[in-house]
């Protein structure tokens, strides 16, 4: 016989288990919930050859491995997000068994309630602003050969300084693109740009928002988005969503 | 651009289809591990794994410098159109404003949390 853990995937209140039952958990599992003081763990049991700490170290650099467990654990969030008032767990939480979920749960019981007042009724946006590429120089009217030296370094600068004027104006465009999300949002975070190397795009990442939304308010929210994408034409928006309250469910740490 | 956040909370599609720039996929790796690696609840488990070791930006570099033969297999073949990775001109203007996003991202996150 294996050893099992048990992974916990989210922390939800008011959750009918029954919900969870046409979802499939991480390695061919089956989601079950720990139920704790009101509050409730959605849980389901892994092999600790793969999700102990020597399998996981060996398999979160395994990189088909993570892409197949990061989307496993977030539609099972996803899921939960949509049934009730959830926070998300970080990747690869995992305890030894229902009773250690329990004192998780004991242990985190007031900060978990006030993470999940926040959320409640709430949905998180994902609002991107990327440079637009800049387009390529039309070479038909200088032909290379023909250039100086002087001439061709003399354009490059020129090149330069208008890619740099652009970005300038895109950068003040992506902040006020979040002065005006945040204002219609319950609370709006800027995180890190992603790497193009990550995003698989060459334009720039601009601005990279998180947007807690009133569930009911999205098509307001996307409504706004949209139009802010046509007052800015220099940039391109995007908007993804709506996304369980990855961004903000943030527990005090003590 | 344009999205219909769906009304029905079942099927509820991250991806908002008619972007220009969408991929065919149902929503982006990027956006999932930057969530699931970097944001939500942090609970020590009885498993102890060290996801700093494992941070974004490792991985990123992880990537990169994975094998690229089987990055090829796998359909990863970003870092031709990357400037960076190519070979393309970068200039240290370009270099030095990234710096000053990043740090500028960095403390807004960090004011942020």
């Amino acid at each position: 016989m294996t050893e099992t853990g048990r992974y916990l995937y989210a922390i939800a209140r008011d959750l009918d288990p029954q919900v969870l039952a046409e979802v499939p958990a991480l390695a061919g599992g089956r989601l079950e919930v720990v139920e704790h003081r009101g509050l409730t763990a959605v849980v389901s049991s892994v092999d600790l050859e793969e999700y102990g700490e020597d399998g996981l170290r060996r398999n979160l650099e395994n990189l088909p491995w993570l892409e197949e467990v990061a989307r496993g654990h977030d539609a099972v969030v996803q899921a939960t997000a949509t049934r009730a008032p959830t926070a998300p767990l970080r990747l690869a939480t995992i305890c030894l068994d229902d009773d250690g979920v329990r004192e998780r749960l004991d242990a985190w019981h007031d900060a978990l309630e006030e993470v999940l007042d926040r959320v409640e009724g709430r949905r998180e946006w994902s609002v991107k602003v990327f440079a637009r590429p800049r387009p390529a120089q039309v070479a038909a009217d200088s032909p290379p050969a023909a250039v100086s030296g002087a001439a061709y370094l003399q354009r490059k600068k020129a090149e330069t300084q208008a890619r740099e004027a652009d970005e300038g104006t895109a950068v003040a465009v992506a902040d006020e693109v979040h002065a005006a999300l945040a204002a219609r949002s319950v609370a709006g975070r800027r995180l890190a740009p992603q790497d193009p190397r990550l995003t698989g795009r060459a334009d720039r990442m601009l601005h990279n928002g998180a947007y807690l939304v009133e569930a009911d308010e999205g098509d307001a929210f996307a409504t706004l988005v949209d139009e802010l994408a046509t007052a800015h034409p220099d940039v391109v928006v995007e908007c993804h969503g709506p996304w369980p309250p990855y961004s903000f469910a943030t527990l005090e740490q003590p | 651009m344009s999205q219909s956040p769906d009304a029905t909370p079942t099927a509820r599609p991250y991806y908002s289809p008619p972007s220009a720039s969408s991929r065919p996929q149902p929503a982006n790796l990027a956006d999932i591990l930057e969530r699931v690696l970097d944001k939500g609840i942090i609970i020590a488990g009885d498993i102890r794994v060290n996801l700093l070791d494992i941070e974004l930006l490792t991985i990123k570099i992880r990537l990169l410098i994975v094998s690229v033969d089987k990055a090829k297999e796998m359909g990863i073949d970003w870092w031709r159109n990357d400037p960076m990775l190519n070979g393309e001109e970068r200039t240290l203007a370009d270099e030095n404003r990234a710096l000053r996003e990043r740090i500028e991202a960095l403390e807004a996150k960090e004011s942020g949390d």
